[in-house]
């Protein structure tokens, strides 16, 4: 992998080569009149979701089409909109972890790791060094569980069925390794201000290091199953292509933002917890299509493996939490903090009124900034073609509603 | 299994026909593929994965609703969804089951206390069978499943043992 | 990571921005404006020499008097951000910066439903995330459901 920083240097410089000016309305809004000219054919609002099988939750999609092709597409959110924010006003602050779970429910320890990053600021507690690697441990870990969910149902879009099967599978034992660390299979709450909720259980490293010595086979299994696929190759090249310019005007984040060429990680630039130890590789993409993003995600998944074997090898001796009062009451400021979730940068946004509980408190989900580009990439393609561009941004609806 | 109490040694069963068609509603119940939240990612994805493979017991998923017997709602309900849920529930056809999956769905769980979540999807559609946990592991999900089998098979029984009370 | 807030107000004075309080506090580098003036900021800042190019995130809050709403702002060519803070009345007026930042357009919905403003200069300002008639739900008048209330649902 070259270095991407070179390639965030010359963005303003290859503004030209976008597509998208920012003065256009984004092309959900610039709404093609429909009816009947004498030439062409009724166009047709098609309402997809908030059930359908491939939306990936309860996203809901109006698209207009003129016979096969979108015209235009608007998003419509809230379906799952459940108050994350406004609940989190009345919990303290060991507590917040719960709702950050249910937020990105795939990934759970990124929230609650963005949440005790917040609280940490806040608090100006400096975090064990045992600590701050079991974090990375199980955000890594977590990471892998989050993209194998991404890659089995990126499968079922577009009509494959058994790489499903195997990532399922393959989940089922990092589940069980994420279950004895933290107690749940999904819903972990085990990153808590100032550390952990409990030590690494004995004999885990060994199960994760055999985990890993599988899943070194299965990764690849995995990629050439689907990705070395042709019929999987022809869906996916050159479908739902994000120029860099459209990629940083809608904010994207994460995998979407690194299949355009635009190497920021906040593993890196903006390290927390143990990432500034350990050593990995940033994977960018070039053409930002559909088939660049699943390449960055695998790649991914190969680099969270590395972290996970050096945070093992690296594990320090000492305390898995640090001393944090029972009732946490920071002193008041505003501070925001973030972590590089599975699909992109997960900030929290926190306001402190010196109170048991928070003033205001703010999730950024990056999957709400991917569903705005849905509207803009998703014309001018097949109808067929769009679950294959959802399935490809890793959409998450948890935390785009909230 | 349980179609021998009804044969017996013989290989002649006499039953009636509507308990020969719970038998059978019993041992195929398909569920609708309608995941809210959370849950949808234990009691759908991992549900018919390979370890816990519903499908074995006849548990199998289908994308329309015209085609399920069961609803599982696997999530929080809000004001929004509340339309869609009941919109959904009226196109499954007669018979049809619903499962409330985790405190959400049959609680309003960790967000009851917003105003805008639905407390419970009990105040939207009638529920069968309510499995709790936050998210219930799929093996709760898979006794949720037996409850509800039972629950199938013995309804004729009870309607007859009713009419028997009455007469 | 803070950007020099010579610069930031330099650029801002450049662009006729008037009474910009440009600070240093433990959130970063804020810059404190005039509603009125948050669209000239913006685009100045986009096109100046700072090159914050991404709006990352929009957020409001109600500050108990106002609605106070923050504009994040990242350069990735300098690795800088900068928080641009202004105040709108209640039930005021949030003025679009959609065609400056097209990441704002759905933060800038939620947040006016949520906290009850009226979004102008919006291409598609409907609600996001409630239906009609609920009031604003991140108001702090707007209590939670109470324990009772739950109980006897």
């Amino acid at each position: 992998m070259s270095d991407p920083r070179d390639d965030v240097i010359s963005v303003g410089a290859l503004a030209a080569e976008g597509t998208h000016s920012a003065g256009d309305p984004p092309a959900g809004i610039r709404r093609v009149p429909s009816g009947v000219d004498g030439l062409t054919t009724e166009h047709l609002i098609i309402n997809m979701g908030p059930q359908h099988p491939s939306t990936h939750g309860v996203l809901r999609l109006l698209i207009e089409v003129d016979g096969e092709e979108v015209l235009a597409a608007e998003t419509s959110l809230g379906y799952l909109h459940r108050g994350i924010e406004k609940l989190a006003e009345s919990r303290k602050y060991h507590q917040l972890g719960t709702l950050m779970d249910r937020g990105d429910y795939v990934s759970g320890m990124h929230g609650e790791q963005a949440a005790a990053l917040a609280t940490e600021k806040l608090l100006e507690v400096t975090v064990p060094d045992k600590a701050r690697y079991i974090r990375t441990l199980v955000a890594e870990l977590t990471r892998l569980a989050s993209h194998l969910v991404w890659y089995g149902t990126f499968g079922l879009d577009t009509g494959a069925m058994g790489q499903f099967l195997y990532a399922v599978r393959d989940r089922e034992v990092l589940l069980d390794i994420l279950e004895e660390i933290s107690g749940q299979r999904m819903m972990f709450n085990y990153i808590r201000p100032g550390g952990v909720v409990a030590d690494l259980p004995v004999g885990i490293e060994k199960k994760i290091l055999d985990f890993l010595t599988d899943f070194d086979v299965h990764l690849e299994e995995h990629h050439a199953l689907l990705g070395g696929n042709e019929i999987f190759q022809m869906r996916v090249k050159g479908i739902g292509t994000i120029s860099r310019e459209m990629a940083l005007a809608f904010a994207l984040s994460g995998a979407n933002l690194r299949a355009t060429g635009v190497g920021f990680d906040v593993r890196r630039d903006r390290p927390y917890d143990a990432y500034p130890d350990l050593d990995f590789d940033v994977p960018v993409g070039s053409t930002g299509d559909a088939w660049d993003r699943y390449m960055v995600r695998m790649e991914e998944m190969r680099q969270s493996v590395r972290m996970v074997r050096q945070c093992i090898e690296g594990m320090p001796e000492g305390d898995f939490t640090a001393k944090v009062p029972k009732v946490i009451r920071p002193a008041e400021g505003e501070v925001y903090a973030s972590v590089e979730s599975s699909r992109g940068e997960t900030g929290v946004h926190l306001v402190s009124d010196g109170s048991p509980e928070p003033y205001r408190y703010h999730y950024r989900g990056p999957s709400l900034f991917a569903c705005q580009v849905l509207e803009e990439i998703l014309p001018g393609h097949l109808l067929a073609d769009v679950v294959m561009m959802i399935g490809s941004l890793d959409i998450m609806l948890g935390e785009a509603d909230r | 299994m349980a179609i021998d109490r009804f044969t017996g040694e013989h290989s002649v069963a006499f039953i009636r026909s509507e308990q020969l068609f719970d038998y059978a509603r019993s041992k195929s119940l398909w569920y609708m593929a309608f995941g809210i939240a959370c849950c949808a990612i234990e009691g759908l994805m991992h549900a018919s994965g390979p370890r816990f493979d519903f499908d074995r017991m006849g548990v199998f998923f289908r994308a329309s609703p015209r085609q399920a017997d069961v609803m599982i709602v696997a999530g929080t309900v809000n004001k929004k969804m509340a339309e869609t849920v009941k919109l959904l529930y009226d196109q499954m056809p007669e018979p049809k089951w619903v499962v409330a999956m985790g405190a959400c769905a049959s609680t309003g769980g960790p967000f009851r206390e917003y105003p805008n979540v639905v407390l419970g999807v009990d105040q939207v559609v009638p529920v069968d069978v309510y499995i709790p946990g936050c998210p219930p592991r799929p093996e709760s999900v898979q006794y949720g499943f037996i409850c509800l089998q039972d629950k199938i098979t013995k309804r004729t029984e009870e309607r007859l043992a009713a009419r028997r009370d009455r007469s | 990571m803070l950007p020099d807030a010579t610069a930031v107000s330099h650029i801002l004075t450049a662009a006729g921005v008037s009474n910009a309080v440009v600070a240093t506090e433990t959130l970063g580098v804020v810059c404190r404006l005039e509603a009125a003036s948050v669209l000239r900021a913006l685009e100045a800042l986009r096109d100046g020499e700072l090159d914050f190019r991404v709006l990352l995130d929009f957020l409001g809050a109600d500050t108990g008097e106002e609605i106070e709403v923050t504009y994040h702002l990242r350069s990735l060519t300098r690795d800088e951000e900068l928080f641009i803070k202004a105040t709108v009345a209640y039930d005021g007026e949030l003025r679009s910066v959609w065609n400056i930042y097209a990441s704002a357009l759905m933060p800038e919905r939620e947040t006016a439903e949520l906290l009850g403003l009226s979004l102008v200069g919006h291409p598609n300002p409907k609600r996001l995330l409630t239906t009609d008639g609920v009031e604003p739900l991140l108001r702090k008048s707007v209590p939670i459901r109470t324990v009772e209330e739950v109980r006897n649902r």
